[in-house]
C-alpha cells in the first residue's frame, strides 16, 4: 500500500492519471453519441441486441484504449528515465519490483475504472434502449470482465518494454507497430494470431458475438502472467552502468 | 609507489572495504584490483583525473553496477543478500543529480523520506542544509544545475545517513557554492556522525577536507593512505609538503609513462 501511495505521489503532473480517466470519458461518450446517431441503424441488424450493444460500440472504445494503455505505460517508465530518478531509485532501500508492482497496479486500476465507466455507459444504454426484455445486465459484466482480461497482454507488454528503454519514442513506436499490425492480423480467422498481444485486445471488438471466448481468455491470462513475472524478474536485475 | 594502508585502530574501524575490486567492459578495465580501506568516522577522499574508475567503484559500492571480481564489505555487509540494509546506511550521490523532473524540489526529497520512513520534518532541514529552503516549491526541472546539485546533495543528506558517497559533489557550483559544500562536506563527520567517502579530480578540493586519500588512475590505485603521509613522502621526493598537487600529477605522469612503456614493449 505504502509502495502504491508513492508511486502516485511521484506521478504528479505527469498526466498518467488524466490519460486513463480520460479514455474512460472518451469512451463512454462515444458510445452514448454512436448509439444516439446509429442507434436504429444498429439495432435493424440480424443480431442479439445484446451482442449489438457491447460488439458494435465496442471497435472505437477499444482503440481509444488501447492508445490509452501504450501512452501511459511509457509515461509510467518516462518519468523515472527523464531526471535520471531510476538512478536514486536503484541506490534506494527498496526492491525494485516492489515499484514495478505498484506501476503495473496503477496501470490496472485506472484501466479499470476506465472500462468501467464505458461499460457502465452501455449498461444505461441497454438498459433505457434496447427492446424490452432483451437487456441482460449480467452480459455486460461478463464483457467488462472479458475485454478488460484480453487488454491485460498489451498492458503488461507494453509496461516491461517501456521499463527496459530509455528512449520514450521506442516504446512509443512499438506500441503503435503492434496496434498497426494487430489492425492488419484481426480478422485472419486462426487461433496463432491469438499469439499477438493486440489482436487479443481487439478481440472482442471483431466478434459478432459478445459471448467471451475460452480460448481468448486462456492465451490472454497466459501472456498476462509471462510479461509481468519477465518485467517484475527484469527489475530485480535492475542495473545503471 | 607504495601503498600505506590508513590504520586501523579500535576507535576507527573499516566502515567500507574493498578487496582486489576489478570491473571490466570487454577489454577494458574500468577498474583493476583495487583494495580500498575506509574508516570509520573519517572522511575519504577518493582522487584521480576523470575516468580513472572513481565513479565505477562507487557504482559497485552501491549496487548500481556488479564487479567483475573481488569483493567489498560495508559495515560487515555484502551485496546482494544485505543490499536493503547497506542501502539504509548510505545516502549518495554519483555522477550528476537525480530527480522528478515533474515534481517540486521538496516533493522530490517527500518521495525518499517517505521510502526512507523518516519524519516530514527532515525534508525541510535537508533543504535548509543545502541552502534551497526558498527554492523548495519550485520544479526540479527549472532548477540551475548547481541548484539540481543541491538538490543532489539534499537527497544523500536525508535522513542523516551514517555513511555518505559523492562523487564530486561540488561539480556545476560557483566559487561561493564550492567554498559552502566543501564545509558542508567537512562538518559532517562530527555533526552527523558519519562516514564519508567523496571522489574529485582536484586534490587542492581534497586536500582541505579529507583525513586519508586513495589515488586512482586507470583504474589502479596508485596510494592510499593518510595526508600527512601523503606530504611526507612528498616531502621525500622533493616536492614542498604544501604543494600536494605537484606530486599527485608526479604520480599521475608517472604511472602514464609506465603504462606507455609496457604497451610498447
Amino acid at each position: 500500500m505504502s509502495a502504491l501511495s508513492i508511486e502516485l505521489r511521484k506521478e504528479r503532473r505527469t498526466g498518467i492519471v488524466f490519460v486513463l480517466l480520460a479514455i474512460g470519458v472518451l469512451g463512454a461518450l462515444y458510445a452514448c453519441a454512436n448509439f444516439l446517431v446509429r442507434g436504429e441503424t444498429l439495432l435493424s441488424m440480424p443480431l442479439d441486441p445484446m451482442d449489438i450493444l457491447l460488439t458494435q460500440l465496442y471497435g472505437m472504445i477499444v482503440v481509444t484504449n488501447m492508445f490509452g494503455v501504450i501512452v501511459a505505460a511509457c509515461m509510467i517508465y518516462g518519468m523515472e528515465f527523464r531526471g535520471d530518478a531510476i538512478k536514486k531509485m536503484l541506490v534506494m532501500p527498496m526492491k525494485m519490483p516492489s515499484m514495478y508492482g505498484s506501476k503495473f497496479l496503477v496501470l490496472v486500476i485506472g484501466l479499470l475504472i476506465a472500462v468501467a465507466m464505458q461499460n457502465g455507459v452501455l449498461a444505461l444504454i441497454g438498459a433505457s434502449s434496447l427492446p424490452e426484455g432483451a437487456y441482460d445486465p449480467g452480459a455486460v459484466i461478463a464483457f467488462a470482465g472479458y475485454s478488460l482480461i484480453t487488454s491485460m497482454p498489451v498492458l503488461t507488454l507494453m509496461l516491461l518494454v517501456s521499463s527496459r528503454i530509455e528512449n520514450m519514442w521506442i516504446p512509443l513506436g512499438i506500441g503503435v507497430a503492434g496496434f498497426l499490425s494487430a489492425m492488419a492480423l484481426a480478422s485472419v480467422d486462426s487461433p496463432l494470431v491469438l499469439a499477438h498481444p493486440f489482436v487479443l485486445m481487439l478481440k472482442p471488438a471483431i466478434a459478432m458475438s459478445a459471448q467471451p471466448e475460452f480460448l481468448a481468455i486462456a492465451v490472454s491470462a497466459a501472456q498476462t502472467v509471462i510479461f509481468l513475472a519477465a518485467g517484475l524478474w527484469l527489475s530485480g536485475r535492475g542495473r545503471y552502468e | 609507489m607504495k601503498h600505506a594502508q590508513p590504520g586501523r585502530s579500535r576507535r576507527h574501524p573499516l566502515i567500507i572495504e574493498t578487496r582486489n575490486l576489478t570491473k571490466r567492459y570487454k577489454d577494458f578495465v574500468a577498474v583493476n584490483d583495487v583494495s580500498m580501506h575506509v574508516r570509520k568516522g573519517s572522511i575519504y577522499g577518493f582522487l584521480g583525473p576523470n575516468g580513472a574508475g572513481k565513479s565505477t567503484t562507487m557504482k559497485m559500492l552501491l549496487g548500481l553496477t556488479a564487479p567483475t571480481s573481488g569483493a567489498f564489505e560495508i559495515d560487515g555487509m555484502r551485496f546482494p543478500d544485505s543490499r536493503v540494509a547497506i542501502l539504509k546506511e548510505v545516502g549518495s550521490f554519483i555522477e550528476s543529480p537525480s530527480y522528478y523532473a515533474n515534481l517540486t524540489g521538496r516533493e522530490n526529497l517527500d518521495i525518499i523520506r517517505r521510502i526512507l520512513g523518516l519524519p516530514a520534518s527532515s525534508v525541510d532541514e535537508a533543504l535548509e542544509l543545502v541552502g534551497l529552503s526558498e527554492f523548495g516549491g519550485r520544479l526540479a526541472k527549472k532548477y540551475s544545475l548547481g541548484m539540481k546539485q543541491r538538490l543532489g546533495l539534499a537527497e544523500a543528506l536525508l535522513g542523516r545517513p551514517p555513511i555518505l558517497i559523492l562523487d564530486e559533489p561540488t561539480n556545476g557550483l560557483d566559487p561561493a557554492g564550492i567554498h559552502e559544500i566543501r564545509n558542508l562536506v567537512k562538518s559532517l563527520p562530527k555533526a552527523f556522525d558519519c562516514t564519508v567517502l567523496v571522489s574529485s579530480h582536484m586534490l587542492s578540493e581534497i586536500e582541505l577536507v579529507a583525513d586519508d586519500i586513495g589515488i586512482l588512475n586507470h583504474g589502479t590505485m596508485l596510494y592510499e593512505g593518510s595526508l600527512d603521509n601523503l606530504r611526507a613522502q612528498a616531502l621525500a621526493s622533493g616536492y614542498a609538503a604544501e604543494n600536494l598537487e605537484e606530486l599527485f600529477l608526479a604520480m599521475i605522469e608517472q604511472d602514464n609513462l609506465l603504462r606507455k612503456q609496457r604497451a610498447v614493449l
